[in-house]
């Protein structure tokens, strides 16, 4: 526990100074965060309670269009559209769960596809409320303190803030009894239940937090995006890079979700300015030869090691 | 003093076949339950409904004079009716004391009194110096004992235990058995499934013996033993 809120504490300062080592490349910088921080929520449900989810652009997409459209339509300023994306996706995580998590592995996570293509449709549709398939353009945000949020360096804290703030919470949960309940729902069902667990309450949950959270930085995106198509936000590629994101850098661990977005992110920067057209290929071998020597992703391989290696030594005294 | 655990009329049927059929059973607090058969019997069927994995096709459970006949397994858990399975499964990617501490966070939130009381449940079942141990690595005798402090964990009043001394060697079953008779002096009602006769014989008030879905007999371990019935079920006649 102390040891993870001192590694917070060093991603903290690392992420304040970043700015003035490497000003040039602060989109990429904003760019790990979003992710980092999206994979961690991501995590909550996919990893640690074992429901993976292939629909997680919808609760991003969710964020971005309520920070759009408020601003344009209602002239609402982040602070009040962003709690209210949260509490909308919040809501659409309980109903969807609660029809859903009835369908176990693959199953449920082919339902959570149709999640956000549900979404995609309704945002290239209803025109009326979110601008159709042209997209809406944001024209105005609110000047808090003289802070002018349109530009990068303060979507760059914003988005510092949003990663160490979803990273706070999953080492909160880690610890907690919530956080067992997820371990043992992922790990047999059965038996969770009969140490008194309640799968289905505990999922719904663990879906529930991992989607507000989501939304949070999808707020954020929007800000940096400030041009918003439902092509874009609830693609299905989105969610697969989030997913990704967490399962290469771990699932069900702390700090997996960070790792991986450092390195999906830069590995796909690096190879795309260096390699041209090949960059998808190197990026995919890459994926796939973590998948194969890695199953458990780059930390959590770490750590099992770690678990196996600090019980030999205390047994051997 | 109200019974323990009754259950009445237990029927369970799985597409045409039914399972368990009729079979009543009741069990007062302090005393051991023991349920023998041969395999496919539908010993771990009955145990299954009782505990609410399986839905009944008719018949009631009452625990502790409360019905609890449709309550899901949880519930049932959480009023303190603990059991083990046969194929025991312990959160593989967890270690030995967090397997524990799973059960033992049903009663309380804080993490301190729940590894305390998880710890009391290793120490009992003699895992304490492994706590640290990925509870994947643990060998068949351990993975029985790690079933069993789970099930403990979450303070039972009731406790079914699966098959925990099959496949245990004569040490370790002896150790095994003494645990189960300490448990029952503190008051705890325990049925218990099992092949192994000289546990079944030591241990238990009362048996009963299912036989294709049907109970076919039951008394003291001894009575049971010496019933032709019984001796034809598990040898067949000529």
């Amino acid at each position: 526990m102390i040891r993870h809120l001192i590694g917070l504490l060093i991603l903290l300062i690392l992420g304040l100074i970043y700015p003035w080592i490497m000003p040039g490349t602060l989109t990429v910088g904003v760019t790990i965060l979003l992710f980092a921080g999206w994979a961690t929520a991501w995590d909550i449900l996919g990893g640690w309670a074992g429901q993976v989810s292939l629909g997680h652009a919808s609760f991003v997409g969710i964020g971005a269009y309520f920070v759009a459209i408020g601003a344009t339509e209602y002239a609402l300023a982040p602070w009040w559209s962003i709690p209210m994306a949260v509490a909308v996706a919040a809501l659409f995580a309980l109903a969807w769960g609660r029809l859903t998590f009835k369908l176990h592995g693959p199953y449920f996570t082919l339902s959570t596809i149709a999640i956000a293509e549900i979404l995609r449709l309704i945002a290239i549709n209803e025109g009326w409320l979110t601008g159709g398939a042209t997209g809406v353009f944001i024209d105005w945000m609110p000047t808090p303190f003289g802070i002018d949020l349109f530009e990068r360096e303060n979507q760059y804290y914003l988005a510092l803030a949003f990663a160490v703030g979803v990273m706070a919470t999953t080492i909160g949960i880690s610890r907690s009894r919530f956080g067992y309940q997820l371990r043992a729902v992922r790990e047999d069902e059965n038996s969770a239940m009969a140490a008194g667990i309640n799968p289905t309450r505990v999922k719904l949950k663990a879906f529930m937090i991992s989607s507000a959270l989501t939304a949070v930085g999808g707020g954020i995106y929007g800000l940096m995006l400030s041009f918003l198509e439902p092509h874009i936000l609830f693609y299905l590629l989105l969610s697969v890079q989030i997913a990704l994101t967490a399962i290469i850098g771990g699932r069900g661990t702390v700090w997996g979700p960070l790792v991986g977005a450092v390195l999906l992110v830069s590995a796909g920067e690096i190879f795309r300015t260096s390699f041209a057209e090949a960059n998808l290929l190197i990026y995919g071998v890459l994926i796939l030869l973590i998948i194969l020597f890695l199953p458990s992703g780059i930390i959590g391989e770490f750590n099992r090691r770690l678990t196996r290696r600090l019980y030999a030594k205390r047994a051997q005294g | 003093m109200p019974n323990a655990l009754k259950a009445e009329g237990i029927t369970v049927r799985f597409g045409g076949v039914v399972a368990v059929d009729h079979v009543s059973l009741s069990l007062e607090p302090g005393n051991i339950l023991g349920l023998i058969g041969p395999n496919g019997a539908g010993k771990t069927t009955l145990f299954n409904a009782v505990t609410g994995f399986v839905p009944l096709e008719s018949g009631q459970v009452l625990f502790f004079d409360q019905d609890v006949t449709v309550a899901p397994p949880y519930k049932r858990a959480q009023a303190g009716m603990g059991r083990t399975f046969q194929t025991e499964r312990p959160f593989e990617e967890l270690t030995v004391l967090e397997n524990v501490l799973v059960s033992a966070f049903l009663h309380t939130p804080k993490r301190k009194t729940a590894e305390k009381l998880a710890m009391e449940m290793l120490e009992r079942v003699e895992l304490d110096d492994r706590y640290d141990q990925p509870a994947g690595d643990l060998n068949l005798a351990r993975r029985r004992r790690l079933e069993l402090a789970k099930a403990l964990a979450i303070q039972p009043k009731v406790l079914l235990l699966d098959e925990v001394m099959a496949g245990l060697n004569p040490p370790a079953l002896r150790e095994m058995i003494g645990l189960v008779s300490s448990l029952c002096q503190e008051g705890l009602a325990i049925v218990m499934v099992e092949h192994i006769m000289e546990a079944i014989i030591e241990l238990s008030d009362h048996v009963i013996v299912l036989a294709s879905g049907q109970k076919i007999a039951e008394g003291t371990p001894k009575e049971v033993t010496s019933n032709p019935q019984v001796i034809e079920a598990y040898l067949g006649t000529d």
